[in-house]
Formats: C-alpha cells, sequence, structure tokens
C-alpha cells in the first residue's frame, strides 16, 4: 500500500469539504472494496475520507410501507434486523449472505452501491425493488444510478446518503457464488411489488453490470410461478464470460436462480 | 580420486488402499457436492494414528482441490488469471465431507519397524475416485479436471442425462 492521508468526516457536508481540498481523495465506508485494491497498489488515492462513523448514515428505519436503510448501514445491520427480515425478507437474507462476517460486520450497503461491481449483490435489490438513492445533492432511483460496470451516475462531491423504496408483497435472492471467490457469478432478485408489478435485477452475470430482465418481469408479472419463466431465454451475447464460466452457463445460471428466487418468495 | 555409490534397497514399501467416493449433481448447475468419502488404507505399522488419519485428510483435501476447484490459466499473453484467491480455488472446509477413514495394517517386511508411507496416499486416490464418481453420475467420461461446475454442466449438456435413481 501506499501512503495515504486519512480523514474521519465529522458530517456528510465535512466529508464533501475534506474530498474538495484532498488532491485525489476517496470515500471510504466499510473499505472492503477499497482497502484490498490499495493493498494490491492497483488503487493509491492520496486522501482517504472516511464516512463510516456519520450518524446520520446509519440505519434501517421500517415506517409503515416505506423502508429506508442508510448509506453507513453495514450488511450485518441489514441481515439481523428484524423488522426488515419481516418487511423485506430477500434483502435482508441478501445482506447476510455477502462475503463472511468479517466483510458483513464492516462493509456497507452505500459502499457496495457506489463501487457498482458487476459481481456485487446489493445493486440487484435496488434496481428490482424499485429503490430510490437519495444523496447529498438529490435523489435518483436505481435504474438511473447504475451507469455499467463499476460506473455510476455519482458526481464528483456527491455522496450516497440513504437508499429507500416500498414494502415489497414478496421478495426473495438467489446467487451461485464463484467457487474461488464466492461473489455471484448470478444473482438473481426477484421481487414483486407494492402495486403487483413484478421486477427482476440480475448480478454477477451481465457483462455491463447488474440488469433487469424484462422478460422474466413481463412472464412474471402475469404469473408469479417458476413455471412461468420456462419459455424465457436469456441472451447469452449479453453475459460475462471468463475462466469461471462462459456466456452459455452464466445465461444457464440465471435463469436457474430466477427460478430459485421466485419459488423461496413462495 | 572419483566415487560413485548406489543404494538399491532390497524392498521398497508399499502402501495399499482404495478410495470410495459419492457424489450428488446439481443437473441444473454442474455443482458437485461429495456427501460421502471412505478411505481405507493399510500403511504397515502405525505409531501415530492421529497424525496418520491428519495426512489422509490433508491428502484427501488436496486431492479433491485437484479434481474440482484448482487450476492455474494463463492468458494468451501469459499473464496469470488466478493470480489470487479470488480467482484461484483453493479447497475450503465446506468443500469437503466429513471423512470416513480406517486402516488395516500389515507389517511391512523390508524395514524394522514394519512401516509404510502414508504422505501422499490421500493425494493420489482421491482424484481418481472424485472424477470417477462424476463420470458414473453423469453418464460419459469426457471431463478434465478440476470438473468445475460450468465443465460438468456442459458435458451434462452434451450427454444423455438421466437423473440418478435414489
Amino acid at each position: 500500500m501506499y501512503e495515504v492521508n486519512y480523514h474521519k468526516a465529522k458530517d456528510v457536508k465535512d466529508a464533501v469539504k475534506l474530498m474538495g481540498k484532498a488532491e485525489d481523495g476517496k470515500l471510504m465506508s466499510g473499505g472492503q472494496t477499497l482497502i484490498p485494491t490499495m493493498k494490491q497498489r492497483l488503487a493509491a488515492p492520496s486522501d482517504l475520507v472516511d464516512i463510516s462513523s456519520i450518524a446520520d448514515l446509519k440505519g434501517v428505519k421500517v415506517e409503515g410501507g416505506k423502508i429506508t436503510i442508510g448509506a453507513a448501514t453495514t450488511h450485518a445491520e441489514v441481515a439481523s434486523n428484524k423488522k426488515l427480515q419481516k418487511a423485506c425478507s430477500g434483502i435482508a437474507s441478501l445482506a447476510g449472505h455477502i462475503g463472511d462476517p468479517h466483510v458483513r460486520h464492516k462493509g456497507t450497503i452505500g459502499g457496495s452501491i457506489a463501487n457498482n461491481d458487476p459481481a456485487a449483490d446489493y445493486p440487484s435489490a435496488m434496481v428490482a425493488l424499485n429503490a430510490s438513492i437519495k444523496t447529498n445533492k438529490r435523489t435518483l432511483s436505481a435504474d438511473k444510478f447504475f451507469v455499467g460496470m463499476f460506473e455510476t451516475a455519482l458526481n464528483e462531491g456527491e455522496v450516497v446518503v440513504s437508499v429507500s423504496f416500498d414494502k415489497p408483497k414478496k421478495s426473495a435472492y438467489a446467487k451461485f457464488p464463484n467457487p474461488a471467490s464466492r461473489y455471484a457469478m448470478a444473482g438473481v432478485f426477484v421481487a414483486k411489488l407494492a402495486d403487483n408489478s413484478v421486477r427482476v435485477g440480475v448480478t454477477g452475470a451481465g457483462a455491463d453490470g447488474v440488469f433487469r430482465h424484462k422478460g422474466m418481469e413481463k412472464a412474471l408479472s402475469a404469473k408469479f410461478n417458476a413455471d412461468a419463466l420456462a419459455g424465457i431465454s436469456v441472451a447469452e451475447d449479453d453475459m460475462l464470460s471468463d475462466i469461471h464460466g462462459d456466456g452459455a452457463y452464466r445465461a444457464n445460471l440465471v435463469k436457474v436462480m430466477a427460478k430459485k428466487a421466485v419459488n423461496a418468495a413462495g | 580420486m572419483k566415487e560413485t555409490a548406489f543404494y538399491d534397497p532390497t524392498n521398497f514399501t508399499f502402501p495399499a488402499g482404495c478410495y470410495i467416493c459419492e457424489v450428488e449433481i446439481d443437473p441444473d448447475t454442474g455443482k458437485t457436492e461429495i456427501v460421502q468419502f471412505t478411505a481405507s488404507d493399510d500403511f504397515g505399522t502405525i505409531i501415530n494414528p492421529m497424525i496418520v488419519e491428519g495426512q489422509v485428510h490433508g491428502g484427501l483435501v488436496q486431492g479433491i482441490g485437484q479434481a474440482l476447484l484448482e487450476q492455474a490459466v494463463y492468458s494468451d499473453d501469459g499473464q496469470l488469471l488466478t493470480g489470487s484467491y479470488m480467482d484461484y480455488t483453493m479447497p475450503r472446509a465446506d468443500d469437503v465431507p466429513s471423512f470416513q477413514v480406517s486402516h488395516e495394517s500389515t507389517v511391512c517386511p523390508g524395514n524394522p519397524l514394519g512401516i509404510k508411507g502414508c504422505g501422499e496416499a490421500g493425494a493420489i486416490g482421491s482424484p481418481p475416485a472424485v472424477i470417477n464418481a462424476i463420470t458414473n453420475a453423469i453418464g460419459h467420461e469426457n471431463i478434465s479436471m478440476p470438473a468445475t461446475p460450468s465443465k460438468v454442466w456442459a458435458a451434462i449438456q452434451a450427454s444423455n442425462f438421466k437423473q440418478a435413481a435414489e
């Protein structure tokens, strides 16, 4: 790791100020991707601005039909929140299967979505739940927030504050982990929303990162049942292909995981 | 002055054993799960059974890693693609079952202690046991190590796979 200046931000305003002053600053939440990347010298920011202890960014709120999760809320907190487990079991169970216990107690939802790793779990839940991503400047829909691999709509000086979504009627997530890294090779989040529409978010498999599968959404909106997915095809050419699996294999996994998620959602 | 010496022992030690592996394969994903693994070896006189059993466990895991998980992959221009544990699949505790290990003891006549080698036994016997179980399950033999989920899935697609009976 190269030398770096560490700052602990008091609040979001302070974080933005510290970032403005830094030559090449990076916001850090749990640091579960950033720190290993820096250790491998693949990233060398001049300054780290730690936002993980800003109280306003932490916590899960379930009020009426609305769920809000602070950006600096850890995966472990999301996984173990009783109200959330009841209101949206899909996202609680997703969080409970991210990485390992160490990662889950440090890593945060804001960090995960701002990084937008193509194999990260949370982005699929955000698009499937039609979540709104609130930053210090504006509120964006998840569809607009995730732009491509490791790419989001976030501008400089913009900090993710929270994510919110309406309590879904049903939700579940199923992933096939990469045998080595245990990141998703295909992770599918299925949600039946309050208005009975169905959304399907896919992570790990797409060549451009997280995506929605409109064909599955249409089929499941008509009939929320794994059998409804029988005739649906997933385009191989849109899939990632690497040493762990080619496009055909990943396209198959997307379908298999989608069925699994629908069955789990009940 | 020049001198050459060559030692040819009158008798080597020959440990022998039999390994039996039972797998379950998910035909939808190609993922192999080892549900049972039994290893029976004849290591001659065993001085410390616990150490010997541990040695067998370690060898089995290494062999299972070779059969199912581990591979060094290079790109066409010579870059190592499996340079970290993000891509190189080291076997982990949840990749293996609880092993059943047993021993026979035929005293080796070739040395005063009656002992035989045991260090490599586990790693030698386990890859063929695992791969034979997979080829038996999927109904054809064209599968190379490591039999990763994507490879097994592709092999299943190419074969007349029939779901195994109970």
